[in-house]
């Protein structure tokens, strides 16, 4: 009602000007030749607001008030106002300015300079009366062009407002959603936290008497295999002694020695006295407890006895049924498991039995640590449980935990007023030219990569809005996309337009590696320009 | 608008130009009596024998509006890489033994390929013209004759005050051996000049007689609204500076095609008894009546300018007076290019400001006049239709101006000359006037006197004289009392 009240409005403003500039035709017939006055009261060049300054008279005072002239002097093509007010229908002064009236379109102030050079500027050609050009007064069909280009824009602003609405909608909706499920997430992450805590402490209390049963055990174990050991290598001590003791009277002596050549020290292939006595702690015999203590640990490692020595299994412990490699079937059972301290424990013991027996005779069987005893194995189990209980409690804990990042992440998203961009999240958009197929996700990542197929380049991430102050959401930013060779790192400038639909409209690269994405989308039709004046006829 | 035509001639069947040069014969050989293959930017190449008049018909033939598909009257040309550049040649150019024309080696006709390109060029353009248009080509390679088929470049240079520098001292050994349409690309063709060193170009390149900016195109934009503000405006100057002299410019053109003679002149030129001005490469004239001294330094807050010659020198805008025969300090800023104008001249301006220089055909001069102590000055002027060759069928006007004894006066001085123009005289300043006159008139061919206010400011000693209004191509007289 408003804008039909402003148009009637208009029409009798219109008619008014009509009328008066009808009437003063008569006038102008009889001022043909003048050049001063193009209409009604003021010179050539002059728009209506500023007809008072132009009143004809006697003088013309410039209206930064630099200088008085004689009226003859405006409009003589002769430029005397430092700010060009005396000149402002000719091309004289350098800083004036024209004023073409374009009845039918919208009136315009062009600069002196395109008054008089032969081109066209003014839709109702005013700016050109030399003569040397004509121009048709194409004022009507810009006026009608501009009016429907308003409508269609009007149109489209009004269609892109709904869907904006909608937008705005789903954006607090999942905002508010989002902060809802927030809270009940605070709450949770407190509650997991103190659960979990209960449960490593359930944890660490089942763990002591675990830990304390097991090793027990495990030192037992230890002491039993050391006393084996020990009565393992008495025996080879025993029997190496008898062996050596060929005469067999419970001495060794150096000669005895010298009967093994492995005994050789300088390689020589002789065993000299020097060198038995060497081995023998410089004596010339010795008894079995000086060889047990002294001589033994010299010739360990080099006594070859001249037939192997069976092992004899000693007492009480249990035996792989057959020589095997020593570690192999054990790693393999283990590795079968699902690995828990048990195991690693087996394990330990394995590798444990190998560095023992490095120094003794080859193929030793494996000894196996006996299985923990009733009491133990409950402890154990129990310990097991708490732990399976903690593990659950954390992995609850640490979920919520993310959960709460990630809706805290998305809460300080600036998704623009009203988070009217919300629907553009998580989608993306192509646009294909020439060589490219382009690819937008807004608040993600930009990209190409060619039409013919082949990998995708990175053209930049998310960054920030990038419009002007008064508007930062006309434009975003994604950067630090891939480096160009000797140049800057891809990015993305992305200009938004009011359009129906959300889709990129055109793509260029203006400065090598920088590139320009123009994109359509309901969200921003809301309108920023001020209302269209319908003219300047603000006389009344 | 001018396009790029380059020699090279891609070797593709589905392009005609190579399919007619292939079937006529009109390629280089090389010396197996084949026709030359050569690399360079569409990939495999040939290039026409322009040393062979008949294929500097066809080349020209092909400039015809019907031929030169979507080509208009205003579209003009320029022909790079025509050394020729071939990518994978000797010294990137062509092997010295490929055979052109009446069996002469390549190596015996190298310097004049590019000259014989461009003149073709610039005929077929003639031809192409139904209204007796003249032709613009740029050309990259030349040779002595070239200056009379268009303009010439300094080809690829860097955007580095070095670069700036060099520019004069090339251009001044150019304009002395004849090629006096010459210039070098503003802002340096490889790399990204800076604001202070773009702006500092600009206004070099004002003052040089082909003024052109260039770039690379993997450097970054350099138009001159991408510029700080300051610079932009600075650069705007310039360009407007430039404008404003065209009828000067124009001048000297004509009679350097008339006279022959350099229109960028090392100082010496003009004063060749000043033992001073041998090694300054730093000044040059522009004519016979401005001095200038482009600031060519990052930063420079001052220039030393030294003044030849038993005159005085007149800054053009300021009009401080700087006695000849010494070297002056020279504050400037920004955007201040040191330009002289020689006691004992006149020059004629355009200081409307237009949107292209053929817009302003028609609009009035101004004659801006520095007395000699003498208190005399003279210079001239040549006005023709600006696009046409009917100035050879004597269509121009060749005018003095002469002050003397207070008086001002424009007399023809070619009465071979018929042509009539609208154009007026908008403004007379006087620089170096020492006194005050009571009272200026002028008087045209009608006798008829008319009474001119002027306005004369002390400090400088100029006196500025309001609107003759009289035709610029009519004699009359200004008196001063």
């Amino acid at each position: 009602m408003a804008a039909m009240k402003r148009h009637v409005l208009y029409i009798v403003r219109l008619k008014r000007y009509l009328s008066s500039y009808l009437g003063t035709i008569l006038i102008l017939v009889s001022l043909i030749g003048s050049s001063v006055r193009a209409e009604v009261g003021r010179p050539r060049g002059v728009a209506i607001s500023k007809s008072s300054f132009y009143k004809p008279g006697d003088t013309f005072t410039c209206l930064d008030n630099s200088a008085v002239l004689p009226y003859s002097q405006v409009n003589d093509d002769y430029c005397d106002c430092k700010d060009g007010t005396d000149e402002p229908g000719t091309s004289a002064c350098p800083n004036g300015f024209f004023h073409c009236t374009n009845a039918g379109h919208k009136p315009m102030y062009i600069p002196s300079s395109r008054v008089g050079d032969s081109i066209c500027d003014c839709c109702d050609g005013t700016d050109e009366y030399s003569g040397e050009v004509i121009c048709d007064n194409t004022c009507k069909e810009l006026g009608r062009a501009a009016k429907e280009e308003r409508e269609r824009k009007k149109q489209l602003l009004g269609e892109g407002y709904e869907i904006r609405k909608q937008y705005c909608e789903q954006g607090k909706t999942a905002k508010e959603e989002k902060r809802s499920r927030l809270e009940q997430l605070q709450y949770d992450k407190v509650q997991s936290e103190t659960i979990r805590n209960d449960m490593e402490a359930l944890k660490n209390q089942a763990e002591i008497p675990e830990k304390e049963a097991k090793d027990k055990h495990q030192q037992a174990w230890e002491a039993e295999k050391a006393s084996r050991q020990a009565n393992r290598e008495i025996d080879q001590i025993t029997s190496a002694f008898k062996e050596l003791d060929k005469n067999g009277d419970q001495f060794m002596s150096k000669e005895e020695l010298q009967l093994h050549p492995e005994m050789d020290i300088d390689n020589n292939t002789v065993v000299s006295d020097t060198e038995a006595k060497e081995h023998l702690e410089d004596n010339d015999q010795v008894d079995f407890d000086t060889f047990k203590d002294k001589v033994w640990p010299n010739i360990k490692d080099i006594y070859r006895s001249p037939e192997p020595v069976a092992e004899e299994p000693p007492e009480g412990s249990t035996v792989e049924p057959e020589e095997s490699p020593p570690v192999d079937p054990e790693m393999e059972a283990d590795n079968d498991k699902d690995l828990d301290e048990e195991d690693d424990d087996d394990e330990e013991d394995d590798r444990k039995d190998e560095r023992g027996e490095e120094g003794s005779p080859p193929a030793q069987e494996e000894e196996k640590m006996p299985d923990y005893d009733e009491e133990t194995k409950k402890l154990i189990e129990d310990a097991a449980l708490s732990r399976a209980n903690f593990d659950e409690a954390d992995k609850r804990f640490r979920d919520t935990e993310k959960e709460l990042n990630d809706i805290n992440s998305f809460l300080n998203m600036d998704l623009g007023p009203d988070e009217v961009f919300y629907p553009l999240k998580d989608q993306c958009y192509e646009f294909t030219d020439r060589e490219y197929i382009y690819k937008l996700c807004p608040f993600d990542q930009a990209s190409q990569r060619p039409k013919s197929g082949g990998t995708e380049t990175n053209l930049g991430r998310w960054g920030h809005w990038a419009g002007p102050e008064n508007n930062k959401y006309e434009n975003m930013k994604f950067e630090k996309g891939l480096n160009c060779w000797n140049g800057p790192d891809r990015s993305v400038l992305v200009t938004l337009h009011c359009g129906t639909n959300n889709e990129i409209v055109s793509v260029a690269e203006p400065n090598r590696c920088e590139y320009t994405f123009n994109f359509n989308t309901p969200a921003v039709c809301i309108d920023t320009t001020p209302e269209e004046p319908h003219d300047e006829h603000d006389e009344l | 608008m001018v396009t790029i035509i380059d020699p090279h001639i891609k070797r593709d069947d589905n392009y005609k130009i190579h399919k007619e040069a292939t079937s006529n014969g009109y390629y280089v050989k090389n010396k197996d009596g084949q026709d030359y293959d050569g690399w360079c930017w569409p990939g495999s190449s040939g290039w026409l024998d322009f040393t062979n008049p008949e294929i500097r018909k066809y080349w020209a033939s092909k400039f015809a509006l019907d031929e030169y598909e979507g080509s208009t009257e205003s579209l003009f040309t320029w022909n790079d890489m025509n050394e020729p550049s071939v990518f994978n040649g000797p010294e990137v150019t062509m092997h010295k033994d490929a055979k052109h024309f009446l069996d002469w080696e390549h190596r015996d006709v190298h310097n004049v390929y590019g000259l014989y390109q461009q003149m073709s060029t610039a005929q077929g353009q003639i031809q192409r013209s139904t209204k007796n248009e003249r032709p613009f080509v740029l050309s990259r390679a030349f040779f002595s004759g070239s200056q009379r088929w268009g303009a010439v470049w300094t080809g690829d240079n860097t955007g580095e005050w070095a670069h700036l520098k060099i520019s004069m001292p090339m251009l001044l050994s150019l304009n002395l051996v004849g090629i006096t349409f010459s210039g070098a690309d503003v802002g340096g063709f490889f790399k990204n000049p800076d604001a202070e060193l773009l702006t500092r170009w600009y206004q070099a390149g004002a003052y040089q007689p082909f003024l052109r900016a260039h770039a690379h195109l993997d450097t970054r934009r350099r138009e001159p609204w991408l510029q700080p503000e300051e610079n932009m405006k600075a650069i705007r100057e310039a360009i407007r500076a430039r404008y404003s002299l065209l009828p000067y410019w124009y001048t000297l053109f004509y009679v350097g095609e008339i006279r022959g003679g350099p229109i960028m002149k090392p100082l010496w030129v003009d004063f060749p008894a000043d033992k001073a001005t041998f090694t300054d490469e730093d000044s040059y004239m522009i004519g016979s009546a401005l001095l200038v001294h482009p600031v060519t330094d990052a930063g420079s807050s001052g220039v030393n300018v030294y003044f030849p010659g038993k005159t005085v020198w007149y800054d053009v805008d300021t009009y401080t007076v700087y006695p000849g025969g010494m070297t002056h300090y020279i504050p400037v800023t920004l955007n201040k290019i040191p330009v002289f104008q020689k006691g004992g001249t006149i020059i004629p301006r355009k200081n409307r400001i237009r949107r292209a220089s053929n817009l302003g055909r028609f609009d009035p001069y101004t004659l801006v006049i520095c007395l000699d102590p003498q208190g005399s000055a003279e210079g001239d002027l040549y006005i023709d239709d600006y696009h046409t060759f009917r100035y050879r069928q004597g269509e121009y006007i060749y005018r003095k101006f002469t002050f003397e004894n207070k008086k001002l006066k424009n007399r023809n001085i070619d009465y071979k000359g018929t042509y009539k123009t609208t154009s007026w005289l908008e403004q007379v300043v006087i620089v170096g006037l020492q006194n005050k006159p009571t009272h200026v008139e002028v008087t045209g061919s009608s006798s008829e006197r008319k009474s001119l206010d002027h306005s004369y400011i002390p400090e400088t000693k100029v006196l500025v004289i309001r609107r003759p209004g009289v035709n610029i191509g009519e004699d009359w007289t200004i008196s001063l009392q």
